[in-house]
């Protein structure tokens, strides 16, 4: 059955490719390719490649030492327990929101949508800074925080918070106009059939998004590994202790230690590379559903 | 199971969707609630199925008040105008959907599910579909899966939302007929919803007109055609003439013509509507007394069974519209622009409140 799914893709695109009347004569084509394909390896392709480069300039041993290095290691660690707290939160949280969003009227509800974007529009150090603001030393919690010897800010908790600040958005804005187009009629005739709010869930409502969750899911991972202005802001940059990867590379980077920074940074390219090759996965398979509907239709 | 339907007022904050309907339908029919868009139809049909709450009022199952009863325990089946059919579960899983769902006490074994799944399939004449996927199928076997689907329950109760309404004209007759013979094997109270009239004379047992969130008439089809209890009636159900009119004593002033009419005797001079529809319109070539008025032939439309004409009175500027049989129409050798006399037959008159 996937071979005729692949060959109904091929003549989609045929079909696409073949309408005479919108194409532009030879040579503009040829130069908009050209023009798009010198600035991306301009501004993609060669740093990307420098970065690898950079990385192996001192051979693969060194290539190597630099990632076992023990405050490298401490800094992966830290960027994976980051990550691992804060995607099942905004998993859970996008989920929640989406589904309300999309399904339910209530007041408020534009206010809600507004709030989600808001990490999107603050500037990241303003979010790390919000959070220096209630739980640092002078901050609205402070107190309370040090006679209770709690640490928030240049610890793992602060970065955690600062990380899923940041990241919110992700999963409830790819969920979001998915389940608005959804409707909510399989969820009802769910309903009307007789199964409970869980089963709706498991059975209708996460089979439907799981393309869209998924997308959502990697977004927010390889946001939450990136993150570099909030976490910088609560971080310290204690060494062994609150460093994430990218606060790694740059105080390797400070320290004229080149090799060593390019190495943990050639890690987020090619976690970077990696997201991209999961994301067009998944608009693939996507897409493909969406063409077998569209070709029932006609 | 009967459905009793009490007082229901439902509101979507200033719009009034449902004001104080009332209803009954009877165990075993199919009936079929008629009106234009926005007329509360889908409404009440939500309500039923426990899927909206009303307001105010009561809705009874075979008796017992089931207003607060979930929609899980109401025991309805629904088809969804768009069949809301699992786009990720193949046909056999949509059906068994609801014999899935159940507890664990009361859940048929896989072997039994498979069995009544095929037998439902069967049924709806689709049993070799039971491995394709929702998308895959055509709009006509989508509704027959959806129905399956809903008949899964064993329902007391079956609803359809616009059944028929997002398929093209050829399906949708094939399949109203048999939706029709599909009721009469199985006998379940039934209550669909649809704008198309044609729909709810061919199908169903009791037609209950809607309207702005009221009741306009209920009754057998041929009731409602025949005797329309209201102007909104007579427009929503067939084409029909309007005429304007005065009524005065019993008698009812139509152009140059005078009618006399069984009821208003008591009325004194006042405004009112008559209508007549089309296949009562007599068209004479000659004058025939006082009875008749003359009309010009605007157009002539010889299309199908009947030939419809538009004629334009001398009078006034409104048209008429006139069915003639074929024969009727060939005795008259008529051509457009030629002068004709027309003679009202069956019109109902309705005084005209609001003047």
């Amino acid at each position: 059955m996937s071979a005729t799914i692949v060959s109904q893709l091929h003549s989609y695109n045929k079909k696409v490719a073949r309408s005479r009347a919108t194409s532009e004569p030879a040579w503009v084509r040829w130069s908009l390719i050209a023009v798009s394909l010198l600035f991306l390896s301009l501004f993609l392709f060669i740093p990307l490649a420098a970065v690898f480069t950079e990385a192996l300039r001192k051979g693969f041993g060194a290539y190597i030492a630099a990632l076992v290095d023990p405050d490298a290691l401490s800094a992966i660690k830290l960027t994976v327990i980051a990550a691992a707290i804060s995607l099942p939160l905004n998993l859970v949280f996008g989920v929640a929101a989406a589904w309300a969003i999309a399904k339910f009227d209530f007041r408020g509800k534009s206010i809600l949508i507004t709030l989600i974007d808001l990490p999107f529009a603050v500037s990241p150090v303003i979010a790390g800074l919000i959070y220096v603001l209630i739980f640092g030393m002078q901050g609205w919690f402070g107190e309370w925080l040090i006679d209770h010897d709690h640490k928030v800010i240049f610890a793992i908790p602060g970065i955690v918070l600062a990380t899923i600040f940041v990241t919110f958005p992700f999963i409830a804005r790819e969920l979001i106009p998915l389940m608005q187009a959804q409707g909510k009629e399989e969820e009802e005739a769910g309903l009307v059939l007789g199964a409970n709010g869980w089963q709706i869930l498991w059975r209708i409502t996460l089979p439907n998004i799981k393309w869209g969750l998924l997308y959502g899911v990697i977004l927010t991972n390889a946001r939450a590994m990136g993150e570099f202005g909030a976490v910088s802001v609560v971080s310290g940059h204690i060494r062994g202790l609150t460093n994430t990867m990218p606060l790694h590379v740059e105080i390797l980077y400070n320290e004229y230690n080149y090799a060593a920074a390019f190495a943990v940074a050639s890690l987020l390219a090619f976690l970077a590379l990696l997201t991209l090759a999961l994301k067009s996965f998944i608009e693939w398979q996507a897409s493909r559903d969406v063409i077998i509907d569209e070709q029932i239709e006609e | 199971m009967s459905i009793e339907i009490r007082n229901i007022t439902k509101d979507f904050g200033s719009f009034q969707a449902l004001k104080n309907i009332s209803l009954d339908v009877p165990s075993g029919e199919l009936v079929a609630l008629l009106g234009p868009s926005g007329c509360g139809k889908t409404t009440l049909l939500r309500i039923i199925a426990g899927l909206e709450t009303p307001d105010s009022g009561n809705i009874l199952f075979h008796g017992s008040n089931a207003t607060e009863r979930d929609v899980r325990e109401r025991e309805v089946g629904f088809v969804f105008q768009h069949y809301a059919l699992f786009r990720h579960m193949s046909v056999f899983e949509n059906v068994a959907f609801g014999l899935r769902v159940r507890p664990k006490a009361t859940r048929p074994s896989d072997a039994e599910i498979s069995k009544r799944v095929h037998k439902l399939l069967e049924l709806v004449q689709l049993d070799w579909l039971a491995d394709r996927y929702p998308p895959q199928l055509s709009g006509g076997q989508r509704q027959r899966i959806a129905l399956a689907r809903a008949l899964a329950v064993e329902p007391k109760v079956l609803l359809l939302d616009e059944p028929f309404g997002a398929l093209d004209a050829k399906v949708r007759k094939d399949l109203r007929r048999w939706l029709r013979r599909l009721h009469d094997e199985l006998h379940i109270t039934s209550v669909f919803v649809t704008h198309d009239q044609e729909e709810a004379l061919e199908v169903a047992d009791r037609i209950v007109v809607m309207n702005h969130g009221q009741v306009e008439q209920i009754g057998s089809p041929q009731e409602v055609y025949d005797a329309p209890a209201s102007p909104f009636v007579y427009q929503f159900l067939g084409n029909v003439n309007l005429f304007h009119s005065r009524v005065n004593e019993g008698r009812a002033q139509i152009g140059g013509i005078e009618l006399q009419l069984d009821a208003h005797q008591e009325t004194k001079d006042s405004p009112a509507f008559a209508y007549v529809r089309p296949h009562d319109i007599e068209v004479l070539k000659e004058a025939d007394g006082e009875h008749a008025f003359e009309a010009t032939v605007n157009y002539i439309h010889a299309i199908g069974p009947l030939v419809r004409l538009e004629l334009q009175r001398a009078d006034n500027p409104e048209l008429i519209e006139a069915e003639l049989t074929r024969e009727r129409f060939r005795e008259l050798s008529l051509t457009e622009g030629q002068s004709v006399f027309i003679r009202p037959r069956n019109v109902r008159v309705f005084l005209n409140q609001v003047a």
